[in-house]
């Protein structure tokens, strides 16, 4: 065997490779990285193939089509709107959950599903993935989703695909106004959307005067708590900045969950217990019902339970923020909260 | 690169601690080219430290470390790799790689970035896996060889890397003796063949003492000693370092000194007025007669020694439950030579010497001979024996050399309290170490 | 001398090394990517798609109306062609390329912890990358550019991840013990602060989980170029380790006795796997168990040296997932379905036959 001679012979010199080449890899990968993202700029360009550019929920600029005959919703809270605006016949597809595991989107009430029809539409998956091959089939000339689907995907719609993709996910009740005046303008249906606001406007004009009245007098607004969900540790309610909120204020009421740090909070069963509100108004409908809030901590000892201010509504008058919303919801709260108001 | 006469490894004032502990501290060592170094030491000493730093594992607090000349952690791992191979104590490898592949991990340092093996490296294995007889199993996986044959392996891995020096770490601790055997001959002469250097850690002195140019004693992370086997090996290094009673002897055949251990020094007594490891005193006796020294010196800490006695003697007994090394003959012959060369090692370490009032005949007589030899060196005390019992069976030749004793300068003591008196009153006998 | 002792005679044969398996590997997955874009939620004709594939392949050269005699969607024969050829097509081809990444991020990463059970999630990369995401989604960073900025901050926070984990390799105290327990601490702490993060934005929540159950679809071919152009890269660099980490499998001391800078390698071999595992699943979320099985299967059929180990991991992890979307389908019809649900689904079975169907055969050696 040759024997490594250390006094004659000097080893080949090993190839070092210099510790630098860590920076390599991460420029190589970040240069990858901006020529990806410089293409897509460079792709976005041709994509305006309608008149009309607006800017939605979510404050991006769309360019769409002028009353486009084929629209795709994804969102209860678009589709009330839709259907109230009269624009049913446009729609050819709308959201639901992988279809092996249960089809449409379980946040269709039975009611919505035979009022809109919506059993003989297509539907496009949206949870839990998203499917874009179906929504290719489908051959829309506009997609109107609320954030039921990942902001990603929809960009990659829009820039993929053409397609563009509208966002309407309002934070307040004014917002489903502006919505629906939005929706008027791209379908150009002006009456139709003028009339709905017309409608919103009366109940809201309405809710606006039985809060005077109630100020002027010194009444101070009843306390309670609007909950959609109830569990063992306690009751599902809006914080404050939703459209939750909103309604409750607009109903003249006195939300104990004003001051909540979250937006959407469970409130314990001692929280609930401490504030013991005058009314309490429970959500019903998919598969919630009044059992459901007996399991939860002291609800029998609540005051608004044991003088029969304990009142359950339907889950989705209050949940969607929506035309229903306030032309279903807003009334029948004021009822609960301020019987025999000049309101009704 | 190496200058020729760059030692294979020199250390120079290396010290390395760990956290509060220093396992290495001030070691200077510098290995030649070509030797067969055993580096030896209790658990602990620093064996496995000083080849690690050796190894470049581990960078040492102070001193430098060399490999044939360049400090080791300036230079890239691959070039440490081919200056120096490791035998590591055991491997564990996780993957049944084949034998020959194995083998082959040893040419990593030699091969380019993204170089296979080549034929040539491949040949090498081969010659590698046949220079440890392993050629048969080349294509068997390494997790399906036995222990010995698995260091081997290892062995030849090293063997193939090439590096002029190889470090082994108790290359042997998982072997029985055979295997133990097998392997550090086959180091012994694949380092005479090719003029490897080797530096293995080694527990076993005998191993260490048989196969090895130079055992160096590391302790507490000291060079404790250093030398040739013969040199070095000693009961008193063993019980000094190891705190171990061992029989130093020599193995007939080979030449090579070998110890038999008997026992652990026993804890010397300590309170106050005693000197802990004073001595040690060499005791003569034999048929009971030096016991009540023998307990007594050891009472009064002393280290003791003892011999030459017969195998079966009483005062052996004592002597080895006091933890003396002795000198010992098989029953009733004549001492040996052998056996008085080893009393001789024994009085040469002794501070005093004490003569028990012991029957003596032909067969133990030279021990009164060995006795004369110190006269004048160290002090020297007689226990007066009892009158009218007849003690010499030497035909007077006792007689006369106990009387030469006295008058060259030894003194007699009528009992174990007298014994202590005169030695506390010596000056010659150290205070403790 | 040589007193040998016999070998027992069950013990395990030598692993050898078979480098024709990864040809074969090649074939298959050649196969299945040309045959992959027959199965979608969409039903079109096989001979329909094999059509466009032709025609869009010839640049229209061939098949100039692939969708004649069809039975054509809403959006006509165009549609038709976005969805087999940009759809479905760039679905695939990422599901090819995140499986290698994710196949050969976890052969690596199971030879520098020498554990059998690392895999590119283990360092906390999936939670560093879920957190990235969340961020994006939860305040609202660039909502125009969402489809790059979002798996731009989770690759961010997936590298961020990886790169603590670095730093303590490093260090002193650096051990591959520490190394492990690092990855999980940090996991769980980035857990938490993702936790902490969506109670404050509900709706963020469900985008997050959508990246949490790992995807493949809402992708197009300028994100399978970015992801493709990382791994590919890196994925190459990790393969060119196969010798150091067969040498790493003696232990980071052995090896640096052999030649190999133990640490060195192990830094950049972290620093690699997890680039390609941050690219790999910053389009795609969570994927489970490709990493963890691919490695495995390799060594049962190809043997157990790494430099066949890591390409073959990163063709066994591409075919797994692209197995395991085409199956999803197969099984769910017309539905998509999270593609890390169906890893796993299919994963763990699969990985307990692997363990226990040969019981004397480790494909790790002993733990």
């Amino acid at each position: 065997m040759h024997l490594y001679d250390l006094s004659s012979s000097s080893a080949p010199p090993r190839r070092t490779v210099p510790l630098a080449w860590f920076a390599v890899v991460v420029i190589v990968a970040a240069g990858v990285s901006v020529v990806g993202i410089a293409a897509s700029y460079a792709l976005r360009g041709g994509s305006s193939s309608g008149p009309l550019t607006i800017t939605d929920d979510l404050g991006r600029r769309v360019t769409v089509p002028l009353d486009p005959a084929r629209v795709v919703v994804l969102g209860p809270s678009i589709m009330d709107s839709v259907y109230r605006l009269g624009l049913r016949s446009h729609v050819v597809g709308v959201d639901c959950y992988a279809p092996a595991l249960g089809g449409l989107s379980s946040d269709y009430s039975a009611d919505q599903v035979a009022l809109w029809n919506l059993s003989s539409s297509m539907c496009v998956q949206t949870g839990p993935t998203f499917d874009v091959e179906q929504l290719i089939a489908l051959g829309p000339q506009l997609v109107l989703a609320a954030t039921i689907v990942s902001v990603a995907a929809v960009e990659q719609i829009t820039q993929t695909y053409q397609i563009p993709v509208v966002m309407l996910q309002p934070a307040t009740l004014t917002g489903v106004i502006l919505d629906d005046q939005l929706l008027g303008e791209i379908f150009g249906v002006s009456s139709a959307s003028s009339s709905l606001a017309n409608a919103l406007q009366t109940v809201l004009a309405q809710a606006a005067s039985l809060q005077n009245d109630l100020t002027a007098n010194g009444t101070p607004f009843p306390t309670l708590l609007v909950t959609y969900s109830a569990d063992g540790n306690g009751y599902w309610t809006f914080g404050p900045g939703t459209f939750g909120e909103s309604l409750i204020e607009l109903a003249s009421g006195a939300s104990i969950s004003a001051n909540a740090t979250l937006s959407y909070p469970e409130l314990s069963g001692e929280q609930v217990l401490a504030s013991d509100p005058q009314f309490l108004v429970y959500g019903t409908g998919f598969g919630i019902n009044e059992s459901t809030y007996a399991g939860a901590p002291f609800w029998s000892q609540l005051t608004a339970t044991q003088d029969g201010r304990a009142v359950g509504m339907d889950s989705n008058y209050f949940t969607e923020p929506d035309p229903t919303m306030i032309l279903v919801g807003l009334p029948q709260l004021m009822a609960i909260l301020h019987p025999g108001s000049s309101a009704q | 690169m190496s200058g020729p006469t760059d030692p294979a490894l020199r250390l120079r004032q290396v010290t390395v601690r760990f956290g509060e502990r220093m396992a290495l501290q001030d070691v200077n060592l510098e290995v030649p080219k070509g030797q067969f170094l055993a580096l030896t030491g209790p658990n602990g000493s620093g064996k496995t430290t000083l080849l690690r730093a050796a190894l470049g594992f581990l960078a040492p607090q102070s001193g430098s470390v060399e490999l044939f000349g360049s400090e080791v952690l300036s230079l890239s791992v691959a070039e440490r790799a081919r200056r120096v191979a490791w035998v590591p104590q055991e491997e564990n490898p996780r993957e049944n790689v084949p034998l020959l592949d194995y083998v082959l991990y040893g040419r990593y340092a030699h091969l380019e970035w993204l170089q296979g093996e080549t034929a040539r490296d491949r040949e090498a294995a081969l010659r590698a896996l046949r220079a440890v007889g392993l050629e048969e199993r080349a294509e068997d996986g390494i997790l399906s060889v036995s222990g010995g044959e698995k260091q081997r392996a290892i062995l030849a891995r090293a063997l193939v890397q090439e590096a002029p020096l190889v470090l082994l770490d108790e290359p042997t601790s998982h072997l029985d003796i055979a295997h133990q055997l097998d392997l550090l001959t086959r180091v012994r002469e694949l380092s005479r063949e090719r003029n490897v250097t080797v530096v293995a850690a080694l527990h076993d002195l005998n191993l260490a003492a048989r196969f090895s140019d130079r055992i160096v004693v590391l302790s507490r992370g000291r060079r404790v000693a250093d030398g040739a086997p013969t040199e070095v090996l000693s009961e008193e290094l063993l019980a000094r370092v190891w705190g171990v009673v061992a029989d130093l002897r020599r193995d007939p055949r080979t030449g090579a000194p070998y110890l038999l251990p008997h026992h652990l020094v026993p804890p010397a007594p300590s309170g106050p007025g005693t000197f802990l490891g004073k001595g040690p005193v060499h005791v003569v006796g034999g048929g009971g007669s030096g016991a009540p020294y023998l307990r007594a010196l050891s009472e009064a800490g002393y280290r003791v020694t003892a011999g030459a006695l017969h195998l079966l003697d009483s005062d052996l007994e004592t002597a080895e439950n006091l933890g003396a090394l002795t000198a010992v003959e098989v029953p009733f012959a004549p001492i040996s030579d052998e056996v008085r060369e080893r009393l001789r090692n024994l009085l040469q370490a002794a501070k005093a010497i004490v003569v028990a009032p012991f029957p003596v005949g032909p067969s133990n007589l030279p021990n009164l001979e060995e006795v004369r030899g110190w006269l004048g060196r160290v002090p020297i005390l007689l226990v007066r024996r009892p009158s009218g019992v007849e003690w010499d069976f030497a035909g007077g030749r006792a007689r006369a050399l106990e009387e030469e004793l006295l008058r060259g300068g030894a003194r007699q003591v009528a009992g174990a309290a007298e014994m202590l008196a005169a030695l506390a009153a010596e000056p010659s006998v150290p205070l403790p170490q | 001398m040589g007193a040998s002792v016999a070998a027992p005679a069950d013990s395990p044969r030598a692993s050898g090394r078979r480098p024709w398996v990864l040809v074969l590997l090649l074939a298959f997955l050649g196969v299945g990517v040309f045959f992959s874009p027959i199965l979608g939620t969409v039903s079109v004709a096989p001979d329909t798609v094999l059509r466009i594939l032709l025609h869009q392949v010839s640049g229209g050269a061939l098949f100039s109306h692939p969708c004649a005699g069809a039975s054509v969607p809403a959006s006509g024969c165009a549609g038709l062609i976005e969805i087999v050829w940009d759809a479905r097509l760039s679905e695939i081809m990422l599901a090819v390329v995140v499986g290698a990444g994710l196949g050969i991020s976890g052969g690596t990463l199971q030879g520098v912890f020498r554990n059998p059970l690392a895999d590119p999630f283990l360092l906390g990369i999936s939670s560093g990358g879920t957190l990235g995401a969340a961020v994006v989604v939860v305040f609202r960073i660039g909502v125009a550019d969402q489809n790059l900025l979002l798996p731009l901050f989770a690759f961010i926070g997936a590298i961020g991840t990886g790169f603590v984990i670095l730093v303590a390799a490093r260090s002193r105290f650096g051990s591959v013990e520490t190394l492990l327990l690092t990855g999980v601490a940090l996991s769980s702490f980035l857990s938490a602060v993702l936790s902490l993060l969506l109670l404050y934005s509900p709706t963020g929540s469900l985008q997050v989980d959508f990246w949490l159950l790992g995807n493949l679809g809402s992708l197009d071919w300028t994100q399978d170029g970015i992801v493709f152009g990382v791994v590919l890269v890196a994925g190459t660099l990790l393969a060119t380790y196969g010798r150091e980490l067969n040498l790493l499998q003696l232990g980071p001391d052995v090896a640096q006795s052999l030649g190999v800078d133990s640490r060195k390698v192990r830094v950049r071999l972290l620093l690699l796997a997890s680039v390609t595992t941050a690219a790999a699943v910053a389009f795609t979320g969570i994927i489970g168990f490709v990493g963890l099985v691919s490695p495995h299967v390799v060594r049962r059929i190809a043997g157990s040296d790494y430099r066949i180990v890591l390409p073959g991991a990163a063709l066994v992890g591409a075919g797994f997932l692209l197995a395991a979307r085409d199956l999803s389908l197969v099984a769910f019809p017309g539905t998509l379905l999270p593609i890390g649900i169906f890893t796993s689904f299919a994963g763990a079975p699969f990985f307990a036959y692997l363990l226990f169907r040969r019981r004397g055969t480790s494909t790790m050696g002993s733990p």
